[in-house]
């Protein structure tokens, strides 16, 4: 009875992934060796022929960049952001401090489909405040078009989601900050050591734990982050901000060619496991170190 | 804390019971999902499933209103696994990737289909269409025409362009800057660049005009690729590049953004269809516009009354999978009937009616310039009615063209490439 | 006068980083024909709370604002329970194939939500479920299991073991000291896993949107979809169906500040 204790404690958590994960996973596998589309579906095998498809279309390059530019500055920056906040609430400047501490959680509470129409908004090239403000100030004479350029889309999407993630990493690092034990900077003040050593030796390797999981996880979340890009630009202009999940959706539900859009699913799947593998074994080796 | 949880399940449980339990057996359920719309028109038809159900005893007409962005996922989810609505309003465009998948029913089977055939306006019915079968009744009928903001025309003593070289020369002149601070603050005319369907159905009324074709009549070859195309796109390339009489942002711009430009006075001309009276009243009431055709090239001036535009349509169609296929068909009909046509007529819905009892009645009509759509449907063409045509429209179609428009391409290269593309997809 | 500077500085940033969230509040204020100007105003002559109520006139948000907190309360519970469990057994046992059960776990997360869809769709429609809102919870439990078993995983490793041995000594049976000992020091750990749980469940839109179609079972993110139209967008009625969207979740962290970080730091973190 008790070897097999925690086989039964994980049941039911393993039959939830089995629903939503192998399942799923197994249906797209399977689809993407298939002719599987909404007209003149012949269901019948066609090998890698979704796969060359996919490999072959330039829009899928494109996403792959943008994806992978989304996810990693995205998640290092909203991880800086993060961190920097949470250092200034760290600062404890009385019961002041926790009216911050709500405000900032704010842009991560607010559903993420409502906080792109805002930035959309807010970019509008003729109406935004944020021309506005600009011209305004005097620092620009017209209008950016941030959603209508291909240079400023990608940018405009990954600091709207540097906006919405940065809460998560903060309240993380803040609790973190809470952990480091007090001794460890007091004896480095009678070191004579500065803020920035302090910072450098103290703060960031006791947060070390903290910022690799943040880092996997948020990588991981902004790779499959649909709407915010979708509801800001639909991967727009002409497909300058396309990400891998819009792409994902285009194939299956525009086109309606769900082999080819379970072929795309297999490739984001294995390419986000790939990079997790290495990001892991590199977690792996510095701990050994 | 486990008994909570216990008690909360078995609630749970109950309020689950209690929504999947199945009603009276003998009443005939029909779900009709409506997609999109103006809120009038969906009041109006609330208000008709009502009274259906009212008249009939053993159907029940289940409404849903529903996102018509999410229109896509919703019914491939749905028919894929075999469910979804009995009834649904949709793009006609639909007809011939659904017709082909066979999602939707061929309504000519019903026997009397002839009889509620001659309620519409013929040329109306070909959207619905699809080889030898006819997938909807026609809900609202559309036909691209060109908008001229009263107050900027009237300001530069312009009259509404008929033809391309006026079309540019007041794109042209409208666009300047007005509170001098040393840029463009208005523009001439502005393009739906942020939806790509849209883009491609407000190009292909010049290129119609201008007697241009997609397809080849049997659908197996691409025509676009030709001259007229060329000379279409053209137009808009020495217009954005050249004239700067395009807003430089159109490739973001969604319905909402054209609306706020145009009823703020900072774009003079929009593509658009019958729904435009409403969307402008709605954001600014009272605005007033000029709704003419669209333009014909300068060599075909002639046939500025017969040339034709885009046209385009919203459908009531079956789903060939429902249960109750004749009690769908029955309410299909109620939906569309002379009587729920009027009602285009009575109240500003945003639609234009497609009976040629509505169309040709003599009542007041619900928005000014009516009669231009009413002149523009008669010659209107819709898209080719291939089951590929909208990936083409949506895929190939508006990302050439819009970097044709940019000036990642040139217009004739554009044309070379999605010709090219196209015609793979539909060998595919 | 640090003080001052640091009062001074929060308080620019939290204005800007709350634009796009102050601009929507401004916009639910307005009547339609005053949104979007230039120059933007924050303010108009028209402001009213009108978009609040014509919300409800133009979907029943009434009910969808039931239906969001069955689902996401029932969701937080299913998921705070199965994953309490397996959290458990990651942090006390050693047994074969602990780290595949982990690895399986942190790839459940690294499906696009559009290749999982219908897939589930074709699930839940099986098993009777379409449309209801057992379904819809079962759903929200599965996609955030994986998160949560995460983060009290890292709770309960920190809570040594010697405090369950004690009680073992005294005659409980495994699963009683989890109950009676674990638990209780766990529950700032298991306060903030709640919250998120909670988020999550609350705002979830994509898969509320294609397993539920009627208003009894509707949620509110799926309701908010609805203003964006085919023709005219009913920004205004959003933005304010948006806030006050907003509110639950935001009262939640306003109130539960304190346990939150203090389950985050007891040690998910080491």
């Amino acid at each position: 009875m008790k070897k097999s204790l925690p086989y039964i404690l994980l049941a039911p958590a393993l039959i939830f992934t089995i629903f939503v994960l192998v399942y799923p996973l197994l249906q797209n596998l399977i689809n993407s060796f298939r002719d599987v589309s909404l007209i003149e579906s012949s269901d019948g095998w066609v090998g890698l022929k979704n796969y060359l498809k996919v490999l072959q279309d330039d829009v899928f390059w494109l996403s792959f960049k943008n994806t992978a530019l989304y996810s990693v500055l995205g998640t290092v920056l909203s991880l800086s952001f993060g961190l920097g906040i949470a250092l200034l609430l760290n600062m404890k400047i009385g019961k002041i401090n926790n009216v911050y501490k709500f405000l900032f959680t704010i842009p991560w509470v607010v559903s993420p489909v409502v906080a792109g129409f805002a930035w959309k908004w807010i970019l509008n090239d003729n109406f935004g405040l944020i021309n506005y403000w600009l011209i305004s100030l005097g620092i620009i004479n017209e209008g950016i078009t941030w959603l209508g350029s291909a240079g400023t889309a990608l940018i405009c999407v990954i600091v709207a989601r540097v906006w919405q993630f940065f809460p998560f990493a903060m309240v993380m690092f803040f609790a973190g900050l809470q952990t480091i034990p007090r001794e460890q900077y007091e004896a480095a003040e009678v070191d004579g050591a500065s803020t920035l050593s302090k910072f450098l030796h103290i703060t960031l390797p006791n947060l070390s734990s903290v910022t690799s999981v943040l880092l996997l996880l948020g990588m991981i979340w902004s790779f499959n982050d649909f709407n915010m890009v979708f509801v800001m630009t639909r991967g727009g202009p002409i497909n300058a901000s396309m990400v891998l999940p819009v792409l994902v959706r285009e194939y299956s539900f525009v086109h309606f060619d769900l082999g080819k859009g379970s072929a795309l699913s297999i490739l984001t799947f294995a390419i986000l496991i790939s990079l997790s593998f290495v990001y892991l074994k590199i977690l792996h080796k510095k701990e050994q170190i | 804390m486990k008994r909570l949880l216990l008690i909360c399940s078995i609630l749970l449980l109950l309020v689950a019971l209690i929504f999947s339990c199945g009603g009276d057996s003998n009443i005939a359920k029909v779900q009709f999902w409506s997609f999109g719309g103006m809120p009038t028109m969906m009041k109006w038809a609330k208000e008709r499933v009502e009274t259906f159900n009212q008249q009939h005893d053993s159907i029940k007409v289940i409404q849903g209103q529903k996102s018509w962005n999410m229109i896509r996922e919703l019914l491939y989810t749905n028919f894929s696994a075999g469910t979804g609505p009995n009834v649904m309003r949709v793009h006609a465009n639909y007809a011939a990737e659904f017709g082909e998948a066979g999602y939707f029913y061929p309504i000519n089977r019903f026997p009397d289909f002839d009889s509620v055939k001659a309620w519409y306006q013929p040329n109306l019915l070909e959207s619905c269409r699809y080889k030898d079968n006819y997938y909807g009744l026609p809900g609202t009928a559309i036909a691209f025409i060109l908008a001229c903001n009263k107050e900027m025309f009237d300001k530069e003593g312009l009259k509404p362009p008929k033809t391309w070289s006026e079309f540019r020369a007041a794109a042209k002149q409208l666009t300047k800057d007005i509170d001098g601070d040393g840029s463009i603050d208005q523009w001439g005319l502005v393009l739906l660049g942020g939806d790509r369907g849209g883009f491609s159905y407000r190009l292909a009324p010049f290129i119609y005009k201008a007697g241009g074709t997609f397809l080849s009549d049997d659908l197996n070859n691409v025509t676009f690729n030709n001259p007229t195309s060329i000379k279409a796109l053209q137009l808009f390339v020495d217009m954005f590049q050249k004239d700067k009489s395009i807003t430089p942002g159109f490739l973001a711009y969604t319905m909402s953004e054209i609306n706020d430009l145009f009823c703020s006075n900072k774009v003079a001309m929009r593509i658009e269809g019958p729904w435009i009276n409403c969307v402008v009243q709605d954001r600014s009431p009272g605005k007033e516009f000029y709704t003419v055709p669209i333009p014909v090239p300068d060599d075909r001036i002639n046939q500025y009354d017969t040339a034709p535009t885009l046209q385009d349509m919203i459908m009531i169609s079956i789903s060939a999978h429902s249960k109750y296929l004749n009690e769908a068909w029955e309410f299909a009909k109620y939906l569309r009937n002379n009587e729920a046509d009027m009602e285009w007529i009575r109240q500003d819905m945003g639609g234009f009616p497609t009976t040629l009892n509505a169309i040709n009645s003599t009542e007041e009509k619900p928005f000014p310039d009516f009669d231009v759509f009413a002149h523009e449907l008669q010659y209107a063409k819709p898209w080719p009615a291939h089951p590929k045509m909208i990936s083409i429209v949506r895929n190939v179609i508006a990302p050439y063209c819009q970097k044709a428009i940019i000036g990642e391409l040139s217009a004739e290269q554009a044309w070379e490439k999605a010709a090219k593309e196209a015609q793979d997809i539909i060998e595919d | 006068m640090k003080k001052v500077f640091l009062i001074l500085l929060m308080s620019i940033l939290a204005f800007v980083i709350l634009t796009p969230f102050l601009w929507m509040f401004s916009t639910s204020l307005k009547p339609l024909p005053e949104v979007n100007k230039y120059p933007p105003e924050w303010t108009t002559p028209n402001m009213s709370l009108k978009p609040y109520t014509e919300m409800f006139d133009f979907l029943p948000f009434g009910q969808y604002t039931i239906n969001s907190l069955i689902v996401a309360i029932s969701a937080t519970l299913l998921t705070l329970f199965f994953g309490s469990l397996a959290g458990f057994a990651f942090s006390r046992f050693q047994f074969k194939g602990k780290d595949i059960f982990l690895l399986i776990l942190l790839l459940s997360q690294m499906l696009p939500g559009a290749s999982v869809i219908i897939p589930l769709f074709q699930l839940i429609r099986k098993a009777g479920l379409y449309d209801t809102y057992i379904g819809l919870i079962l759903t929200h439990t599965a996609v955030l299991l994986p998160f949560v078993i995460w983060l009290l995983y890292g709770f309960f490793k920190t809570i040594p073991k010697e405090v369950e041995d004690a009680a073992l000594i005294d005659g409980c049976s495994q699963l009683e000291a989890m109950r009676k000992v674990l638990l209780p020091l766990a529950l700032p750990g298991l306060g903030a896993t709640a919250l998120f749980a909670f988020l999550g469940s609350w705002n979830e839109f994509f898969f509320a949107l294609i397993l539920t179609t009627s208003d009894t079972v509707r949620t509110i993110p799926v309701g908010i979809g609805l203003f964006v139209g085919e023709y005219c967008d009913l920004w205004n009625q959003m933005s304010a169906a948006a806030i006050f969207f907003s509110i639950p979740p935001l009262l939640l962290f306003l109130f539960m500040q304190k346990t939150f970080v203090k389950g985050l730091s007891a040690g998910a973190l080491k």
